[in-house]
């Protein structure tokens, strides 16, 4: 009884988003057509969930792909730049113009010149990874405090072991942060992106359920995609923490 | 030259370099037609013909942005106020705030477009947007999760009730973190109001880019989707001076 108290005191929003919904749908008259009711679309998912296990599986593994290669590639870019104050300063500037550039903006641009497609899709997912993961690279490796520097310089150690022994290091939590921001804008990419020109993914069962009218299955794909949103932000707002407590 | 001076040097180099690199792709046509001289694009801009298509697009997306802004925060301080007067609802307004965060726009906004209507969905969709941010900025700088100052002691001391308490101390002292948040949720309007537009509004940047890719039209496309960035970075330049302006006030 006590648990089901403590469970209804942190998770009441999420009852009250299905009880609103529903309120909302019956209390507007609104038929099937213009807003289906919770129950069934809940129905839908259950009744059918190999329609969208395969849609749903292709966009996590492309966020996935996407937001590691695209964080892979600015780490490797922020530790290329630190070396040379004078480099870094040019790029960075410039790399935070990119980086206000919208991604509405960004995936019809992209799409246009690198054609429509899943190669597309994962080079727009990449590019929005890159962007918070070089800056926050910059600024970690940047951050290393003067004392640990002094200390490996009295020690004579070279360029490439204080970058590894002690710049790096001093640097995950603050990779970390930008996991915790990308992830979530990875995701809302891949579904934006497939919206637009995919073959599949959530994005593309979205848009085909829309247009063919298939109400729930439209509101079903909106619901899971959200859940797959709110999951991916939660783990890595989990590896952040714990990675972040191993290294500070 | 100082350290300041030394650092716009750096900065405006690297824009430049940003631009004439993009400038050069263009020109000698690597990345194919899709990619036109900036030269070109600047052009566009700069017909008087041309760049009314651009300017009126511009103009709906700012005001579907700045009315969802507003809305965003208004509605966003009423609910954190609520769970501030209201402490067993605390909990779970905390956690609201963390998966609020994460809540994909996207699939929103087609679900709005039937039933606010096509009007009304890009101002709704920057709502949402701009709202889920400042919600977590009004939170963690009323401090919902229930962090204590002596400050607070002084307060309980004096015998001063929740409201009191709330005008008189949470509420100044939230005012930095709540305009940090600012400066994400301007952007994010910008962009909640472009991904509204997508899905079918009238007018707006979020339409013509899209129309624009559609049909070819190569540098409308890099016009508006210039335009949208633009408006992007200004509304997080005019957030990022009035938030440094108030933390030095508040310091």
């Amino acid at each position: 009884m006590r648990r089901a108290l403590g469970a209804l005191a942190h998770y009441w929003p999420i009852a009250a988003v299905f009880v609103g919904w529903d309120l909302w749908v019956v209390l507007n008259g609104y038929t099937t057509v213009v807003a289906p009711r919770p129950g069934l679309v809940l129905a839908d998912i259950a009744a059918e969930p190999g329609a969208y296990a395969g849609d749903l599986l292709r966009t996590l593994l492309t966020s996935l792909v996407g937001l590691v290669l695209g964080m892979g590639v600015g780490i490797l870019a922020a530790i290329a730049v630190w070396s040379s104050a004078a480099v870094s300063g040019v790029v960075t500037p410039a790399a935070l113009v990119l980086r206000s550039v919208p991604v509405t903006a960004m995936i019809p641009v992209i799409a246009r010149v690198a054609g429509y497609g899943d190669s597309s899709i994962l080079l727009i997912i990449v590019v929005v990874s890159f962007f918070p993961a070089f800056v926050l690279t910059v600024s970690g490796l940047a951050a290393t405090p003067a004392a640990g520097r002094d200390l490996f310089g009295v020690l004579g150690a070279g360029r490439l072991r204080t970058l590894v022994r002690l710049q790096l290091p001093h640097a995950v939590p603050h990779v970390m942060v930008a996991f915790r921001l990308t992830a979530p804008s990875a995701v809302l990419a891949a579904l934006l992106a497939e919206y637009l020109v995919g073959t599949g993914g959530l994005g593309h069962l979205f848009s085909t359920a829309r247009s063919y009218m298939e109400l729930e299955r439209a509101w079903g794909t909106a619901l899971l995609a959200t859940v797959v949103s709110v999951l991916v932000f939660v783990l890595a707002r989990g590896a952040e923490r714990r990675v972040g407590a191993r290294f500070s | 030259m100082s350290a300041a001076a030394r650092r716009a040097a750096l900065a405006t180099t690297g824009v430049l370099v940003l631009l004439a690199g993009a400038e050069a792709v263009g020109r000698a046509g690597i990345a194919g037609p899709s990619w036109p001289p900036l030269s070109e694009v600047a052009a566009h801009l700069l017909d008087a013909d041309r760049r009314a298509t651009v300017v009126r697009a511009a103009s709906a997306t700012l005001a579907s942005a700045a009315e969802g802004l507003l809305a965003g925060v208004l509605v966003a301080a009423a609910a954190a106020f609520t769970g501030l007067l209201l402490p067993p609802l605390r909990p779970g307004l905390d956690r609201l705030a963390a998966l609020l965060h994460a809540v994909p726009v996207i699939a929103l906004a087609p679900l709005l477009i039937t039933t606010v209507g096509r009007e009304a969905t890009p101002t709704v969709v920057a709502g949402l947007g701009a709202g889920f941010v400042m919600f977590v900025a009004f939170s963690s700088g009323l401090s919902l999760g229930g962090r204590r100052s002596t400050h607070d002691d002084v307060f309980d001391a004096l015998g001063a009730n929740r409201v009191r308490r709330l005008l008189r101390l949470q509420l100044p002292a939230s005012v930095p973190t709540v305009l940090d948040g600012l400066t994400l949720a301007a952007p994010a309007a910008v962009l909640g109001a472009t991904i509204g537009e997508w899905f079918g509004a009238p007018r707006g940047l979020g339409v013509l880019i899209v129309s624009a890719m559609q049909n070819f039209q190569v540098t409308l496309l890099w016009s508006a989707a210039a335009c949208a960035t633009a408006l992007s970075l200004a509304a997080y330049g005019l957030t990022t001076a009035l938030q440094r302006a108030a933390v030095r006030r508040m310091a």
